[in-house]
């Protein structure tokens, strides 16, 4: 039971982590990569119910455990290889939406996952063997999108970004939004989600309106 | 429970999936036999091997996984050479779009990954860029209106 009990207090820290996407793009007071996940893991929910075939109770552990590498790992964004250290370059940078070549995209993804996955492991490693076969086996299945829950839940956990950087631009007009929709149209093809994207792209045009 | 959909794959893809399925199989009937598998004495091991050795129910889930992938697949072709200047599952796009170039390659939606640079053949800009040709320009909109400049199309094993 001690262990368990490191364990949650370790996993207390996402409570405090801000995540790293509206750190850049300089929001003030934002949410922190526990409060993603608690919105994400509803998000999976109440949009997983319309999915022919989906484990509900697997697609919320999925969404419970697929950040807690971040605590060691930390929060990456797409950003991260071309951060400049100006302010007014940094804002700039924001408005648009980073392009790699294949072989950058495929490197990125790579070191990604490999520093994560020693997060996690950092993690678990001195919980009991079943609990931490589980944990590891849930986080892969987000991770290589093994399962029809994996792959749904790979999709939710971003529109969840998306619906927060939406309501961001919506009170503050910050973060800017044109890149976070050029990416979603790159990104999702979900048709659940896609049909969410519409919902939201109502919004946004009446919004934008006023 | 897969989702009752066609799954579009590379070659490379359904080779790589099939062979994941008998390593599986492998690992499944070793466990079943108390012995030792061959897989994990491979040099090249897939670490995600040894945790489908400690879980059963996951191997087995993953096993009838990859089972409903392989019977409902359907392998990307390319095209023939004289096709092969328009956009189809399996080519790789160099595009101009907001004044950047960006490149990626149009897959089905089971290897897509677009942060490695594998587009969804189903996802908007996917399903915008199919049909065209070098040199077109495809306007997606919704609701911010981008234009993608088809400036390559390659077709080529990895």
């Amino acid at each position: 039971m001690k262990d368990v009990l490191n364990f949650l207090i370790e996993v207390g820290k996402l409570k405090r982590n801000k995540r790293k996407g509206w750190v850049i793009n300089q929001i003030k007071d934002p949410e922190s990569i526990a409060e993603h996940v608690f919105r994400a893991a509803i998000l999976g929910w109440v949009l997983g119910r319309k999915k022919k075939g989906i484990n509900l109770e697997k697609l919320i552990k999925i969404a419970l455990v697929h950040d807690l590498c971040e605590i060691y790992a930390g929060d990456t964004t797409p950003y991260d290889s071309i951060l400049p250290k100006n302010k007014k370059k940094l804002k700039e940078l924001m408005k648009t939406w980073p392009r790699f070549s294949d072989a950058k995209k495929e490197r990125i993804a790579a070191s990604k996952y490999k520093r994560e996955r020693k997060g996690l492991e950092k993690l678990i490693a001195k919980l009991p063997s079943d609990l931490k076969s589980e944990i590891r086996n849930i986080w892969l299945d987000y991770e290589k999108k093994l399962t029809p829950e994996g792959r749904f839940f790979h999709q939710a956990d971003r529109m969840e970004n998306f619906l927060q950087a939406y309501e961001y631009w919506e009170k503050r007009k910050n973060p800017p939004l044109v890149p976070w929709w050029l990416w979603a149209r790159e990104f999702f093809d979900d048709d659940v989600l896609l049909e969410f994207l519409t919902v939201l792209e109502k919004r946004f045009h009446r919004r934008k309106k006023r | 429970m897969t989702e009752e959909k066609k799954f579009y794959l590379t070659k490379e893809g359904l080779e790589k999936i099939k062979n994941e399925y008998k390593s599986l199989k492998e690992l499944k009937l070793a466990k079943t036999r108390g012995e030792s598998p061959k897989v994990l004495q491979s040099e090249d091991l897939n670490p995600e091997y040894l945790i489908f050795q400690e879980d059963v129910s996951f191997l087995e889930s993953r096993i009838s996984e990859i089972d409903s992938i392989i019977k409902s697949a359907t392998l990307i072709k390319f095209p023939r050479k004289e096709k092969q200047n328009i956009v189809d599952l399996g080519a790789t796009i160099s595009v101009e779009v907001g004044g950047q170039t960006d490149e990626f390659t149009l897959v089905g939606s089971l290897e897509a990954n677009p942060s490695a640079g594998k587009i969804s053949n189903e996802s908007p800009v996917g399903m915008a860029l199919l049909g065209h040709r070098i040199g077109e320009a495809v306007v997606v909109s919704s609701p911010i209106q981008t234009t993608y400049k088809i400036k390559k199309i390659k077709y080529r094993t990895s």
